[in-house]
């Protein structure tokens, strides 16, 4: 680059400004093969050997492997075709065989940039660059594969584009850390292995990978795979404390299970998980197999979240999430925030916070409690469905289920406790919720991303005389707003003034 | 003060009196439309019951769906006319409705992405609209509030989109 930003935009390590077109990297066509062949030649392959090989079977079989070849010829044509290069202020993606299309996106608009590698494309150094633009929860563009430094400079190109099509002001450090060069951006948080394993024990999803398994197993069964009978000896009959025991052990089994499998997927998922920011982005590094790089401006971001899960609490640990104006796809999620960090310490959330939300103190906030009578709110939401389900069971299965009552002063212990995790704080520029007793999440939304704010009443609230203030933002997703529950009916109509008037007299959202 | 006996919600600051109501001829369409839903939903349990064929004596569920049905029909349409009700403040809007599940909201003017004007078959009979109050929120994204007449929908539809002038980026 010649031209007079020559001192402004330092060049990137190994590539040009692409404003001339550029193709993708020659191995993409070995890519579009495996993913041909996974998606036709393997069901043939399957196809042809469990229909037992007749003819059926095996014009299925060839019938697809036929089919796989103007696929294979159409994905070489693709990227035969396909061209991108960036021209003021605009990223633009020729592509097409039959019909060209041409899709501009301005960069102005460009939200997440991600560069996302299978362990197939660590191996031969290639990854694969997503862009993603607001207002939208699918990948815009998708370059794949790009070489590792032609996608990491065009990554960097985009970003300084970006900056520059905003009108942000850009100095010698907006140079993004590329080629381990970190001393320009500001790391945030680095997890190691032991941290790792700790956020994989103590996460909630345990549980949920647990059910997973034992779902996935379940359906193994139902596979036309023929196993040889095994020859088991005459079985005594099985009494029912013995079949109590096998199935509290099977379920203890699959606990231990999804444990192990969490943990191990922690460790890979998130290995060497590095947090760093600069400028305006933050960036995430992170995974064994699959090296993900994924950056998210900050100004998208719409809302945190503080999740302490009950395991964590104790040991004074969190993670955290953010919510953003169309999340990444490409990211693995099982719920629908993007990883901000896995795990944190508590005396770390406040600085981490502070990175997000600069002018936010999450050390100096003073929680206030919602209503006394949530409690009995709560305990109704508990004790009615377990003293329902204890009388239809009683009704047709087995008088003894009846037992089951004895349950419900339990659940005035499991309202109490939840209420006393529900509060909220109101600090300069951001409004707080927190809930939940198993998860507890805290939620941060800054005051200009409040977009509507409701009070809602179920008919048991209005009973009750409590409400629960409703924090609307543009986070996408399935996400559930920022919700303060149970408030006290007063509160709550004044609480919805208040929050109102802090969205109105925010600065512009943006 | 306000007690539970009000049908309104009380709003600090929010004076029911200047709130403003749907068009009257609204309780008609809902009517109509329960109807047709009860009528739809009968047949489906009939159909259901002919195919599943369960225990019960053949009168019962078809009897009970319908009379709720009617019941709905007679007295839901007047308790919900009541409890809507909209305000246009000077910094936002101000929409409240529900029988059971009550919910109010404020929606500032310079959260309005943009506001569309929406009239199915039996509105258009009527004479009425709706308007969908778009937002970049996501619970609540579209605030609609139908049972308008015509020309009143056209006309907050201008006032709001005017104050809103296309709403704040994300």
């Amino acid at each position: 680059m010649q031209s007079c930003c020559a001192t402004t935009w330092p060049l990137s390590v190994g590539a040009a400004m692409p404003s001339e077109p550029h193709s993708l990297h020659p191995l993409t066509l070995v890519f579009s093969a495996i993913s041909v062949g996974r998606s036709f030649l393997l069901p043939a392959i399957f196809g042809g050997f469990s229909a037992g090989g007749g003819d059926i079977g095996r014009m299925f079989a060839w019938g697809l492997a036929f089919l796989s070849v103007p696929a294979l010829l159409y994905a070489t044509a693709k990227y035969a075709t396909f061209r991108y290069r960036i021209d003021d202020d605009e990223l633009i993606l020729d592509s097409g065989v039959l019909s060209r299309r041409r899709r501009v996106i301005p960069l102005a608009r460009v939200q997440n940039i991600d560069t996302h590698q299978s362990a197939l494309q660590r191996l031969t150094g290639v990854a694969e660059l997503r862009v993603e633009t607001a207002g939208g929860d699918r990948t815009e563009a998708v370059l794949e594969v790009l070489a590792l430094r032609d996608a990491e400079a065009l990554q960097a190109e985009l970003l300084t584009g970006r900056r520059v099509a905003l009108g942000t002001a850009e100095t010698a450090t907006d140079r993004l850390a590329i080629d381990g060069d970190e001393t320009l951006a500001q790391r945030l948080a680095h997890l190691r292995p032991a941290d790792l394993v700790l956020a994989g024990a103590t996460a909630n999803e345990a549980g949920l990978i647990a059910a997973v398994l034992a779902a996935a197993i379940q359906m193994l069964e139902q596979l036309p795979i023929r196993l040889p009978e095994p020859n088991f000896p005459a079985i005594p009959e099985l009494t029912t404390p013995m079949i109590l025991l096998a199935v509290l052990g099977l379920i203890l089994f699959f606990i231990l299970l999804g444990w192990f499998v969490s943990i191990v997927g922690a460790v890979i998922g998130y290995h060497d998980f590095t947090l760093t920011k600069a400028d305006g982005e933050l960036r995430k590094d992170y995974g064994l197999l699959a090296r993900r790089h994924a950056t998210i401006p900050i100004e998208r971001v719409q809302a945190m979240r503080v999740e302490e899960s009950l395991l964590r609490r104790p040991f004074r640990l969190a993670s955290l999430k953010l919510a953003t104006a169309g999340a990444a796809p490409g990211e693995r999620r099982r719920t629908s925030a993007q990883v901000f960090l896995p795990l944190a310490r508590l005396p770390h959330v406040a600085p981490l916070t502070a990175a997000v939300f600069p002018d936010f103190d999450y050390a100096a906030l003073t929680f206030s409690p919602v209503h006394p009578r949530a409690r009995r709110r709560a305990f109704i939401r508990y004790a009615v469905p377990v003293l329902l389900a204890a009388a239809a069971l009683a009704y047709f299965v087995n008088t003894n289920a009846l037992w089951l009552a004895v349950l419900t002063p339990a659940m005035y212990g499991a309202a109490h406790l939840h209420y006393r995790h529900l509060g909220y704080a109101l600090a300069p520029g951001y409004v707080i919720a927190r809930a939940g007793f198993w998860n507890r999440i805290t939620w941060i939304v800054p005051d200009n991303k409040i977009q509507t704010v409701h009070l809602t009443q179920t008919p048991l609230q209005r009973r009750h005389r409590l409400a629960t203030l409703v924090v609307d933002t543009a986070a996408g997703g399935t996400f559930k707003a920022a919700e303060v529950v149970d408030l006290g009916r007063a509160d709550g109509t004044s609480l919805l003034t208040t929050v109102a008037q802090r969205a109105i007299r925010a600065r512009k959202a943006g | 003060m306000n007690t539970e006996d009000t049908p309104a919600m009380a709003e600090a600051g929010q004076d029911d009196s200047a709130l403003r109501c749907l068009d009257g001829r609204v309780t008609l369409l809902w009517r109509v439309a329960m109807l047709i839903r009860t009528v739809v939903l009968t047949a489906i349990v009939l159909g259901a019951q002919g195919v599943l064929d369960p225990p019960v004596p053949t009168a019962l569920i078809p009897t009970v769906v319908a009379a709720l049905g009617i019941a709905t029909v007679l007295f839901l349409p007047q308790a919900r006319f009541r409890s809507w009700g909209y305000q246009v403040r000077a910094d936002d809007l101000f929409v409240r409705r529900g029988v059971l599940w009550r919910i109010a909201s404020v929606i500032p003017h310079t959260r309005i992405q943009h506001v569309d004007t929406r009239r199915g078959p039996l509105e258009r009979w009527l004479g009425l609209s709706s308007i969908v109050v778009y937002t970049a929120g996501i619970r609540g994204a579209d605030v609609t509030i139908p049972g308008l007449a015509r020309a009143d929908a056209e006309l907050l539809r201008d006032h709001l989109a005017a104050l809103g002038g296309g709403g704040d980026a994300v």
